[in-house]
């Protein structure tokens, strides 16, 4: 009879996800603040000795075709994979709302030029682009961080543009324009605060989507150069050795699926919460 | 199914919402207990807040899933209602108990024509199988008795091809096509006009002799409930505090709360204290008007299917309005639904691009709107607003002065709570959120941002229609107050021809996008000489029984 006992027991849906994704996430993410001040090896040392040594208690988690200790390399990937998924989505994002929240403020030709430009970067795959930025301007992080940043830019500036719309016709917004308050403050007090609930898990979803086309551009050659690494250039060096050495893909592996797959349970958890906020 | 003496009786129901951090919170209904007779109109009154819906949707078993019952029972035609299972209690709701809701613009679905959506009502209840010219011959049989001349033509249509009271015909017509025993109607007249209103009323009257339907009404709205329910019931803080027959309510009212409920939806001028500042009809206005004539686009459909041989390229709603509004005047301004009201508003405000001019005085001019929801902006707290205010009114510097960052900040603060203080509300307002507030909290926290830029004119557009009448009573209080006191003049535009009676002595009447009729509130309400001025005294004569 009491649907409340019924609620309380769903309640918790957002603490479940929001626990398995700081879990997870929370592993590569601590790979990555020790890899900082310390790793068991150098992990771009080469031991001629030590090569396709099994995971033991001196390598857990084994060693690869050049004697490299491989845990110290997958912490020091996290590195790479964290710092361009964070950088990628922060410009992504910063371009996206600078240009949807004055589209769908604006309307007319303000929003169909910008929505143009958007929709023309959609229209071709987003890691074909990439490839091709990174191919014309060089194979360098910083290249391959401005390349995706500009590749994932027209998905936050719809949902800034769609969000904004929406809110623009509500009272507040028509009483503020009364008021005299000029359209920009209009658009960063007034109205960006308001789409920060469908910002958030738009972020997450994009550091989880943004990790997956680095480690493709990795594997492809074009993301982290040697002898750097990122999860996905771990995994392509891995490839030629899978059948003598399935650990150098199994660790990478599993670190890239904990890190995604952390964001995406962060990001349910967001949506579970707020959701139930805006009611 | 057999006939019941009470064909709902809910029994000494208590209902509260238990959180983690508050098991035992304060319940919305308190020892509710009553029954409503097979084939009566049973109104239920009260302030927002009071447990009115709540019991509806208790009765119609749509609670939100937070609600906990903790005592009592629901019975319908003597099933208890409580015991029955999710998927029981869904069989039930159409075919049994109907119901309309408050916004007609919100309850259809804009993807789907009428036709459809009546279609879904006798398709979701697969015991009524029925071949499907049954089902649209019912349907434009049901559309025909709510009142609609040209059924065929409605079931093809769009919900935004169709005006609010149409709207909630539709409505009314989906609720009643299942026929149910009971139909609760939550509220469904508050967002239409007074003309709409009546015949929305009449036309559940005669539903509810043709069906045989017995009738939850919902209210705020006293003049709604007067002639048309058969018994009435108060409802304060989830009680139940007076129930009797509609007339020994509304003539005679035992308990206190009652007539405070009634003194406040009669407006009585000597009780509140509604004497607006005297006009001086000579001196120049503070806005003037002139041929305005404004429209709204046309579609990129409408324009194709009108390319060969219309020229005209928008769809007009103003026609060459001319306007003017004196300093210290509250002039009323009323209409029909669609006679343009809120498109001249938009237009003098900027809002909307329109031909013809406009003259205002003061360079600030002020605005409060309909929908107290949306009227303030949920990511900032109410001080963030002021200030807001403050700063956009160019007096920020003034006001601040020169000194230290704490003594500028001290000075802010001062104002803000002075034009805070000013429409009722105390300082421990300035650091809340627009959801910690009520609809006439939020209203105020409007007009107190209007009067930080010190306007000489405030356009308020429909305040008081989603409000009860104890705050409508209380926010009229204060924007007579607030004319009187700082010789602000006003615009206001409202359905309730009662309330412009009272405090407006000017009045402007609209009709299909022009003025038909303007002067003297007297004489204009006392001696009619348009035909729409008529169709709204005579709707509300109806419904205020004046």
């Amino acid at each position: 009879m009491s649907s409340a006992n019924r609620s309380l027991k769903r309640a918790p849906g957002a603490y479940v996800f929001y626990i398995a994704g700081v879990i997870l996430l929370g592993i590569v993410v601590a790979a990555f603040v020790v890899s900082l001040f310390w790793t068991p090896f150098d992990p771009n040392a080469t031991n001629a000795g030590a090569k396709f040594i099994k995971p033991c208690l001196e390598h857990p988690f084994g060693t690869d075709n050049f004697g490299r200790d491989l845990l110290s390399r997958v912490m020091s990937a996290s590195k790479y994979t964290i710092y361009i998924s964070v950088a990628g989505v922060a410009i992504a994002l910063i371009l996206g709302t600078i240009a949807g929240i004055p589209a769908g403020y604006f309307g007319g030709y303000t929003d169909k030029g910008i929505m143009l430009l958007g929709n023309s970067i959609m229209c071709f795959p987003g890691i074909l682009l990439a490839l091709v930025a990174v191919a014309v301007f060089g194979a360098s992080v910083t290249n391959v961080i401005w390349a995706l940043g500009l590749v994932f830019a027209p998905t936050f500036a719809r949902v800034c543009r769609l969000g904004t719309m929406e809110i623009k016709e509500l009272d507040y917004i028509t009483h503020a324009r009364v008021m005299g308050v000029k359209p920009a403050r209009i658009m960063t007090l007034h109205i960006f605060p308001n789409l920060v609930s469908q910002l958030l898990p738009a972020t997450v979803i994009g550091l989880a989507n943004m990790t997956l086309f680095e480690s493709g551009m990795s594997y492809l050659g074009l993301g982290v150069q040697p002898p750097d690494a990122s999860f996905g250039k771990l995994l392509s060096d891995a490839q030629a050795y899978f059948r003598v050495a399935p650990w150098l893909v199994i660790f990478p592996a599993m670190m890239l699926v904990f890190y995604i797959l952390g964001l995406y349970f962060i990001s349910e958890g967001l949506r579970v919460s707020l959701s139930k906020g805006g009611k | 199914m057999p006939r019941h003496i009470h064909i709902v009786k809910v029994h000494h129901l208590t209902l509260s919402f238990p959180t983690a951090k508050n098991p035992n919170p304060k319940p919305v209904l308190d020892d509710v207990d009553f029954g409503i007779r097979d084939g009566e109109i049973l109104g239920l009154i009260g302030n927002s807040g009071s447990g009115k819906t709540m019991t509806s949707l208790a009765i119609a078993g749509l609670l939100p899933e937070s609600a906990n019952i903790d005592s009592g029972s629901i019975k319908f035609a003597g099933k208890s209602l409580l015991d029955m299972n999710p998927k029981e209690r869904r069989r039930m709701l159409g075919k049994d108990i109907g119901m309309i809701f408050q916004e007609p613009s919100t309850a259809l679905d804009p993807l789907m024509t009428c036709g459809k959506q009546l279609e879904e009502v006798l398709t979701a209840h697969k015991e009524s199988v029925m071949e499907p010219e049954e089902r649209h011959k019912a349907i434009t049989d049901m559309l025909q008795t709510v009142g609609f001349t040209n059924a065929e033509e409605i079931c093809s249509r769009y919900p935004h091809q169709l005006s609010g009271g149409q709207r909630q015909r539709v409505l009314i017509a989906g609720a009643a096509l299942l026929k149910p025993r009971l139909l609760i109607c939550d509220e469904p007249t508050s967002s239409l006009d007074t003309v709409t209103t009546v015949s929305i009323l009449g036309l559940l009257k005669e539903l509810c002799h043709q069906l045989h339907m017995t009738i939850l009404f919902i209210s705020h709205d006293l003049s709604a409930v007067r002639g048309f329910c058969d018994r009435v019931m108060v409802m304060k803080d989830g009680k139940i505090v007076d129930k009797d027959t509609t007339s020994d309510i509304l003539n005679n009212p035992k308990n206190s709360y009652t007539a405070e409920l009634l003194t406040n939806a009669r407006l009585d001028t000597r009780i509140l204290g509604l004497t607006p500042a005297p006009v001086d009809y000579e001196s120049s206005p503070v806005l003037s008007a002139k041929d305005i004539t404004a429209g709204y686009g046309r579609s990129l459909f409408e324009r194709v299917k009108k390319k060969n041989g219309s020229t005209e390229s928008d769809t007009k709603v103003l026609h060459e309005v001319s306007l003017k509004v004196y300093p210290n005047e509250i002039l009323g301004l009323i209409g029909g639904s669609g006679s343009g009201k809120t498109t001249l508003i938009r237009s003098l405000l900027g809002l909307l691009p329109h031909s013809g001019t406009v003259n205002i005085t003061s360079t600030r001019v002020g605005a409060i709107f309909q929908d107290p929801v949306s009227c303030l902006n949920p990511a900032h707290t109410i001080k963030w607003h002021l200030n807001e205010a403050l700063r956009a009114s160019g007096k920020a510097k003034e006001i601040k002065g020169d000194g230290t960052f704490d003594e500028k900040r001290a000075r802010t603060l001062e104002w803000i709570t002075g034009a805070l203080e000013a429409c009722g509300l105390g300082a421990e307002y300035l650091s809340r959120r627009p959801n910690e507030l009520s609809g006439g909290q939020r209203q105020r926290v409007a007009i107190a941002m209007c009067l930080i830029q010190e306007p000489s004119l405030i356009i308020a557009d429909e305040p008081f229609s989603s409000l009860d009448a104890s705050s409508s009573a209380e926010l009229l209080k204060l924007m007579t107050t607030i004319n009187r006191e700082r010789n602000t003049a006003f615009l206001l535009i409202t359905h309730n021809i009662h309330i412009v009676r009272q405090i407006c002595p000017r009045v402007v009447v609209m009709s299909n996008g022009r003025i038909c009729e303007e002067g003297n509130t007297e004489d204009v309400l006392n001696d009619p000489k348009s035909e729409a001025t008529s169709a709204l005294l005579e709707a509300e004569r109806k419904l205020h029984g004046i």
